[in-house]
């Protein structure tokens, strides 16, 4: 699995715009966001702002850096999903 | 300070003095437990009414996966459920998010005060039905709006609660809750509720200073938050 990052700014209401699509074999996967010192702590650190398919999780970590939440995608979208 | 218990249900309807006294009575001494601590958990057999005096605890569900939801906040005056004797184990837990004072009411203490004191039983009765008609607002809340709009609705809420039972000024409160609760109040991650936080400050509608919450526009966040306070039934005393 191949996971490609393009820059990008997101509107999210905030002061956190630096940004990046995911693609998995061109299609778009998630969206991550840096956070902005709005956020003390976690300034600098990428947020899943969104996750499509099995990306998508609610309750995903804040992760240190990029190749971190890459990494957490790349599992997300190998993982078994319980079929319906 | 007044009993938050007595002024909570005397705005149900006038309670006679000997209903005053035993009510004090029953909320007297209550014991002073830390924060983050379950008062029962889910599972756990029923063991008494618990009755919250001082502080904030909530109704919680987890998942397996450690995810959490809090599905309610009790104030000072509130109870969990009066008929929980009738259940063999606890649908949820109930914790303290702030040092709470709180005193667990023997259930047969509870079934006493219900058939020899009317009135209380009345009051009781309703506040069981404003705490049905609370949770359906939260779901509401969850389900139907915004993230900013979930917050400021939670606020305008508390404030209303808060007042009711001497626990707010006019435009503020103590609101002992961390960011990682309020996330899990109003089903948000931390990311979007701190960027909630900022936006409200941003914008003049609120000042968080410390643990104490002021609402500097309480117009502008009712209307954020579509707040209408008829679902408390609090009658002439909803003035937020």
């Amino acid at each position: 699995m191949t996971l490609k990052t393009q820059p990008v700014q997101v509107a999210t209401g905030s002061s956190d715009h630096e940004s990046r699509l995911v693609f998995e074999d061109g299609l778009l996967v998630a969206v991550l966001v840096q956070l902005s010192t709005d956020h003390a702590s976690d300034a600098g650190k990428w947020f899943l702002e969104a996750g499509f398919g099995r990306a998508d999780d609610p309750h995903a970590p804040v992760f240190d850096n990029l190749d971190d939440a890459l990494a957490w995608i790349a599992r997300q979208l190998a993982r078994d999903v319980v079929q319906i | 300070m007044s009993n938050p218990l007595v002024r909570k249900l005397e705005g149900f309807g006038p309670l006679s003095e000997l209903d005053r006294t035993v009510l004090e009575r029953i909320s007297a001494n209550a014991q002073l437990i830390g924060p983050r601590i379950d008062l029962i958990r889910e599972g756990d057999p029923p063991d008494g009414v618990i009755l919250v005096m001082e502080g904030i605890a909530c109704r919680q569900k987890h998942r397996a996966n450690g995810a959490r939801q809090i599905t309610a906040y009790l104030v000072p005056g509130d109870s969990c459920d009066l008929d929980v004797a009738l259940l063999d184990r606890m649908d949820h837990t109930i914790t303290t998010l702030s040092a709470c004072r709180v005193v667990r009411i023997p259930s047969d203490v509870v079934r006493r005060l219900l058939k020899d004191h009317p009135t209380v039983a009345r009051a009781l009765r309703m506040s069981t039905l404003v705490d049905e008609a609370t949770l359906r607002e939260w779901l509401v809340n969850v389900g139907c709006r915004s993230a900013i709009e979930r917050i400021a609705h939670l606020f305008c809420e508390l404030l209303v609660r808060l007042q009711v039972v001497g626990f707010a000024s006019e435009d503020s409160y103590e609101f002992p809750v961390t960011q990682l609760d309020l996330a899990d109040t109003v089903g948000l991650s931390n990311v979007h509720v701190n960027r909630s936080l900022q936006e409200l400050r941003r914008k003049g509608v609120i000042e968080l200073k410390g643990k104490t919450l002021k609402i500097l526009d309480r117009q502008r966040l009712k209307t954020i938050a579509e707040f209408n306070a008829k679902y408390l039934h609090l009658g002439t005393r909803a003035a937020a």
